[in-house]
């Protein structure tokens, strides 16, 4: 099979096996942290073994020599492990890993050009080499290509035991089920004439016994002891429990619901015009009860549609244990990582959002969270420090919570170098509370691997992961003590096709603002809104706000240009507040949202389009966009 | 050839990717009545839940290995008849005696061609 030439079929392997081998390669990663802690666990080398062995035979059919090549060298190693000709060590164990992590190359060359030719693979070679060298010379057996006549050596009698195991059991479960009919006409419950005349109504959809039963020719309970004489399925006649679906099609399919969610609002909506205006109508009435069952069917198959594209978190979570260990080994810290929660489901698009952020801010709990063990042993602590990752869902939101028992954040420093980077006023920082003083640390200015991290932990990045996990509708809250840890809470949505939505207008224009951006909504009064530096700002409760007109984000032509009316809808993105000045404010819906399709791409400040009730497409505003248009990056809020 | 490419063959092995590459060399052969297993359990329930001509196993499983699923289908009076074709990533020779003396019926090393099935098939089925 390898010299033939790449046809449709023989794609569709390769892409099934870097998918499988993808998923072979993460669960070995976590395995070995586990089994570095646990060298006697059997099973546990056992499967490692297996899924170096899976990975080398299915990589020998496609042609993959260098792949086959390092497996083959990690496999050995790890058979020698089992027969404990090699100790389990860590610096056997390290390269292994560099074999894992020579095989995560290899399989993206595959990805990328269909061969595994251009990663060089002689140094990993050579060093798995060198850990088999102490017991080479036994290395492979010969290949036969039939079966060899070397009956000469008996087996140790291994398999006695499981052969006479197995021969005393599926006896019983060797029978196939036996068909309902059959049980009644030998009970003499039925004759095979009735038995005929049932099976002739029958169809798929009305099973036997209930015909049966409405014909009068068994009781009920006669049928019931026939059912249970057929006693349960076996298991082998169920068909496959999964199926693999491209995702392309389950898009598809949740796009198409979406557009039916969009028709039943509509509906809704005349149904509820019809009502009032032709309530004695009996035709309307019953108009409506429908309406009503399409509106339950409707929500019941969008959230059973929506479940299709749920994956564990799992996915994400697995390759933390392998960071954190090689991130540990780096700076010289004992880690203690616990993962809880790896079976809740998160939207496949939330699930390829979130990793980057996580991983963020778990290498923060190690680089910066946790002490030293030096350290650690002078506070009274244990050396070990604790990065606990946690998942649940709570209603229709996901909580990821990331804590560490490590130092904490220093505030008063906090303060300190807000105070030096001109980011706030002391008369300001006066004021605040603790809260705000920790969001601090989602400045920018706080981004630039400064000092701030050495003293007191956190800050790399933070304002990267915050923007990146409102991208995807989620909030970010940290919480800290110190001298005992911190913790950071992600709250996610559980799908992002639908989102709350505040529906506003501008000039007879409807928008929706994502509700979980917004903070409060106020009328706006005469002298409320003031010119700072020819920038329109609003004064709310002593805090400046810069504020975004959308009639000039979107050039809308005004009536008459702006004023001190209307309502300022006041948005936070992170610590970025404003105010969005719109006209009115219409309702709260929950919004389907569509993308704008190709022809209109991405516009800069709309997250894409919705249809209301009414029939009108409105567009969804990008907070996260709209908020760095009038904030450029850098200056922060105080400074203005 | 003695054998039909009508019979009924289950394919057992826990990578899907082998799964789909043997079920496509015994396309190659025409061959097309294949059904799949992800482990000798998986096996062992199928074969008793339907009648099947042919058996070709990975050695190397979890929950059941391709030996034990052997000997189960050896013990048991409605398959043991089957034939059983092991499968393998080296020739082990510890690996060859246990399955001879389990009674399998060819063995063959991956990575392997749609030749060599060819040939076990025509050995097996002579």
């Amino acid at each position: 099979m390898p010299d033939e030439p790449m046809n449709d079929e023989m794609k569709e392997i390769v892409h099934d096996f870097l998918v499988e081998s993808q998923e072979v390669l993460e669960g070995l990663d976590q395995r070995f942290v586990a089994f570095e802690e646990h060298p006697d666990d059997v099973d546990l080398l056992n499967e490692i073994f297996r899924a170096a062995h899976s990975l080398k035979g299915a990589a020998g059919f496609l042609g993959f020599n260098r792949l086959v090549e390092v497996a083959h060298k990690a496999e050995s190693i790890l058979n020698k492990m089992r027969q404990h000709e090699i100790a389990v060590e860590r610096s056997v164990i390290d390269v292994i890993l560099e074999a894992v992590d020579v095989f995560k190359l290899l399989l993206a060359d595959i990805k990328d050009t269909g061969t595994d030719s251009h990663v060089d693979v002689a140094v990993i070679s050579a060093k798995l080499a060198a850990v088999l060298q102490p017991s080479n010379e036994a290395a492979t057996a010969s290949e036969p290509s039939s079966l060899p006549n070397r009956k000469k050596k008996a087996a140790k009698g291994k398999g006695r035991g499981a052969a006479s195991a197995a021969s005393g059991e599926g006896k019983g479960e060797a029978e196939a089920p036996k068909k309902l009919g059959a049980i009644l006409v030998q009970d003499g419950a039925v004759t095979p004439e009735q038995l005929t005349e049932a099976l002739a109504k029958q169809d798929e959809t009305v099973p036997l016994g209930q015909i049966l039963v409405q014909d009068k020719v068994v009781t009920e309970d006669t049928l019931d002891k026939a059912l249970k004489k057929q006693g349960p399925k076996p298991s082998g006649s169920e068909e496959e429990q999964t199926i693999r679906v491209e995702t392309r099609r389950l898009d598809q399919v949740i796009n198409l619901v979406g557009e039916l969610v969009l028709s039943r609002n509509r509906i809704m909506k005349l149904g509820g015009g019809l009502e009032q205006t032709h309530e004695a109508d009996p035709l309307v009435r019953e108009f409506s009860e429908t309406l009503g069952r399409l509106d339950l069917v409707t929500t019941d198959l969008q959230s059973a549609v929506m479940k299709t594209r749920m994956l564990p978190i799992r996915k994400v979570l697995a390759k933390f244990p392998r960071m954190v260990r090689d991130l540990a080994n780096k700076v010289g810290k004992k880690v203690n990582l616990q993962l809880v929660g790896e079976e809740t489901e998160l939207d496949k698009s939330v699930i390829e959002e979130i990793g980057d952020p996580l991983i963020h801010l778990i290498r923060n709990a190690v680089d910066h969270g946790l002490e030293t063990p030096v350290e650690r042993r002078a506070a009274g602590k244990p050396e070990t420090g604790t990065v606990r990752l946690e998942a649940l869902q709570e209603g229709d939101r996901i909580i990821i919570r990331i804590s560490d028992d490590g130092r904490g954040i220093a505030l008063e420093k906090v303060k300190a170098k807000a105070l030096a980077r001109g980011l706030v006023t002391a008369q300001e920082l006066s004021t605040w509370g603790r809260g705000d003083i920790i969001n601090l640390i989602f400045q920018p200015g706080f981004s630039t691997a400064d000092q701030v991290t050495d003293v007191s932990g956190r800050g790399v990045g933070m304002d990267v992961v915050r923007t990146n996990i409102s991208r995807i509708n989620g909030t970010l809250e940290v919480d800290t003590e110190e001298g005992r840890g911190s913790t950071v809470t992600i709250k996610l949505p559980l799908t992002i096709a639908i989102i709350q939505a505040l529906m506003v207008e501008v000039e007879r224009q409807v928008f929706a603002i994502p509700l979980t951006s917004v903070v409060e909504a106020v009328k706006l009064g005469k002298g409320d809104l003031k010119t700072i530096n020819g920038r329109e700002v609003l004064t709310l409760r002593d805090r400046v706000l810069p504020l975004l007109r959308l009639s000039d984000a979107f050039e809308i032509p005004m009536k008459d240009a702006g004023g001190d009316r209307g309502f300022a809808v006041v948005v936070a993105l992170g610590d970025r507040r404003l105010g969005i000045v719109v006209d009115r404010l219409q309702a709260q819906e929950e919004v389907v949202i569509k993308s704008l399709g190709e022809f209109l791409g991405e516009i800069p400040g709309v997250a894409g389009a919705t249809i209301t009730g009414e029939g009108k497409v409105v567009l969804i505003l990008d907070m996260a966009e709209l908020v760095q248009t009038v904030q450029p990056p850098g200056v922060g809020m105080g400074a203005i | 050839m003695a054998w039909n490419p009508n019979m009924k063959v289950l394919v057992v092995d826990d990578m899907s990717t082998m799964r789909r590459i043997m079920r496509n060399i015994l396309k190659q052969l025409g061959v097309g009545n294949v059904v799949e297993a992800e482990n000798g359990s998986d096996a062992l329930s199928k074969l008793k839940a339907d009648k099947f001509d042919f058996v070709v196993s990975d050695w190397n499983m979890p929950v059941m290995a391709g030996i034990e699923l052997l000997r189960k289908i050896r013990a048991d009076e409605q398959l043991k008849h089957i034939p059983v074709l092991m499968v393998t990533a080296e020739a082990q020779k510890e690996n060859l005696v246990e399955a001879i003396q389990a009674g399998v019926s060819n063995y063959v090393v991956k990575p392997f061609t749609a030749e060599t099935i060819k040939q076990k098939l025509d050995k097996i089925f002579a």
